[in-house]
């Protein structure tokens, strides 16, 4: 079985664009807010206890 | 042939090849919790009176040649250092051989290429043991020399990546004929299961520096997880218009763990396996440019906050091979700028910081796989009868890290246990410490042949490396930075006195 080359790839994802579904968006966005709280919670609780 | 090997070849991977590349890299796993176990157990003789590893070979800085090499024990002072080079070869080569075996390597072509590798990673090792590379200032007068690069003996391991590239970028005919042996992944692993007790160790001496250190090191899951990985994946999908095949292993690859979590991604999304064999080839090229780049940043801008530079380290550089290695790079450098101004810190914590930093960010890879295996089939691509079982989480699961965990928790808790008996275990942790340098060493070396850089320029890698230069570059590496410095600034490694 041929392996699909780089180039063709690239080509392929061209033609056939995949746009960004709503539940990515989401995923996207909440997985980052969620890091960012946590971080500043983290970020928090280190100064306290330093 | 090593799974970073046949990874950084993707062109002539075939589909259950690629699927075979998954299973050995657990099985590589194992074997280096296996291998690391062994060292760490017979080096542990010496607490019942059994010097079992004292004729290994050490190295120290050195201005007479004559005088580099010695057994690491005193014990066996009057064996020749030849002899005990040519013992400690002979037998990494028999517990290797084991472990080739196990892999389904040609044991003649892997004796061929482990006998290279041994012979020019320890000639680095000696040659960045001499004197005028490796003194630190305080060092001079004893050694009676004017002036040094002040680098530490460690310094042999920039030597030997250097000459591993040298040799997989120019000399392809011989970069061939030591495949067999170049398996970084394997030699990382091992050295990283025998630096647990190394690290259990220095938590012996400060608890409450290494209790600080653990529980800031989990902030760097939060970081890699949450905050890198969906940025990336926005950035591919959005500007550069990826598919969600590719943009999910790219993402987990520049963000988490290089090859490990690119192969976990792909799998969990059931992307065609060349999708995250090109992203490892491609992680692997850039954590060599990290690896040869931010150690001297960190050494020149953050000398002042080792362990911020230490946490930078495990979080901006790609891969476990090439992370733990700019550890140990930025702990000698910054030791070394140190040194020089009268402040003498305890070797280890920088790369005892790096390490736990990245085996943090390790453990979470097989959970984070298993998120996205359950959004994929069950909200993004719905397939009937996809079921994602808890399982796989511990399939996914590195288990080099369980050797890590071991061999630390074993060193703490005789010490615990039994104070008098730290200064024997110590003793023994030095010796085991003779192979976590030489695995290290090894590691540096392969990682150098392996990394292909003209890749890099091959028609259509083109768009796949702008990805990864973008975010690495303009994004992780400064987000790393900035929460290296909230949560490791104004903790310092323990000063040595005297």
């Amino acid at each position: 079985m041929s392996e699909p080359r780089m180039t063709e790839e690239l080509e392929r994802m061209k033609t056939e664009y995949e746009p960004l579904l709503p539940i990515e968006r989401k995923l996207i966005w909440c997985t980052f807010g969620s890091g960012v709280v946590l971080l500043a919670i983290l970020v928090l609780i280190s100064r306290a206890f330093s | 042939m090593s799974i970073l090997t046949r990874l950084t070849k993707p062109e002539t991977t075939s589909q259950p090849e690629a699927i075979a590349i998954v299973r050995t890299r657990l099985t590589e796993d194992w074997l280096a919790v296996w291998i690391g176990l062994f060292v760490f157990v017979l080096s542990l003789g010496l607490l019942f009176g059994t010097d079992v590893l004292g004729w290994s070979i050490t190295t120290s800085v050195w201005t007479s040649p004559a005088k580099a090499l010695a057994p690491a024990s005193k014990a066996y002072a009057t064996l020749q250092p030849a002899l005990s080079l040519v013992a400690t070869y002979l037998f990494l080569l028999a517990i290797l051989l084991v472990a080739a075996k196990f892999l389904g390597a040609n044991l003649r072509r892997f004796t061929l290429g482990f006998t290279v590798l041994f012979v020019l990673s320890y000639a680095c090792w000696f040659l960045g043991s001499w004197a005028y590379i490796a003194a630190t200032p305080d060092k001079r007068p004893a050694l009676k020399i004017p002036w040094s690069l002040s680098l530490t003996n460690e310094s042999g391991f920039i030597i030997a990546l250097i000459l591993g590239l040298l040799i997989g970028n120019l000399l392809p005919g011989m970069s061939r004929a030591l495949k067999e042996a170049i398996r970084p992944e394997l030699y990382i692993k091992t050295a990283i299961v025998i630096l647990g007790g190394f690290l259990g160790i220095a938590a012996l001496e400060q608890r409450q520096l290494a209790t600080s250190v653990i529980l800031r090191g989990i902030c760097a899951i939060v970081e890699a997880y949450l905050i890198y990985w969906p940025i990336v994946y926005f950035v591919s999908r959005r500007y550069f218009g990826f598919s969600r095949e590719w943009a999910a292993p790219l993402a987990s690859g520049i963000s988490i763990c290089g090859v490990s979590a690119a192969i976990a991604t792909g799998s969990a999304i059931r992307a065609r396996p060349i999708v995250p064999i090109m992203v490892s080839s491609l992680v692997v090229v850039f954590a060599v440019i990290e690896l040869m780049v931010l150690p001297f940043a960190a050494q020149h801008y953050l000398s002042g906050q080792p362990l911020v530079a230490a946490a930078w380290m495990g979080l901006a550089v790609k891969t476990d091979g090439a992370a733990v290695a700019s550890g140990a790079i930025t702990d000698s450098l910054i030791r070394a700028k140190a040194a020089a101004s009268g402040v003498v810190f305890q070797p280890g914590w920088i790369l005892g910081v790096c390490t736990t930093v990245k085996v943090f960010i390790d453990v979470f890879i097989g959970v984070w796989a298993f998120i996205l295996a359950w959004i994929w089939s069950s909200k993004i691509e719905r397939r009937q009868g996809d079921q994602v079982r808890f399982v796989e989480i511990w399939q996914r699961f590195p288990k080099f890290i369980l050797g890590y965990v071991a061999t630390f928790l074993i060193v703490l808790g005789i010490g615990i246990a039994s104070p008098a008996l730290v200064p024997k275990i110590k003793a023994a942790m030095g010796q085991a410490n003779v192979f976590r340098s030489i695995f290290f060493l090894m590691t540096f070396f392969a990682i150098g042949v392996m990394s292909n850089f003209r890749r890099l320029w091959q028609e259509g890698f083109a768009k796949l490396a702008a990805v990864y230069v973008l975010c690495l570059f303009g994004y992780i590496i400064w987000v790393g930075l900035l929460i290296s410095w909230l949560f490791f600034h104004g903790v310092f490694p323990p000063i040595v006195k005297g």
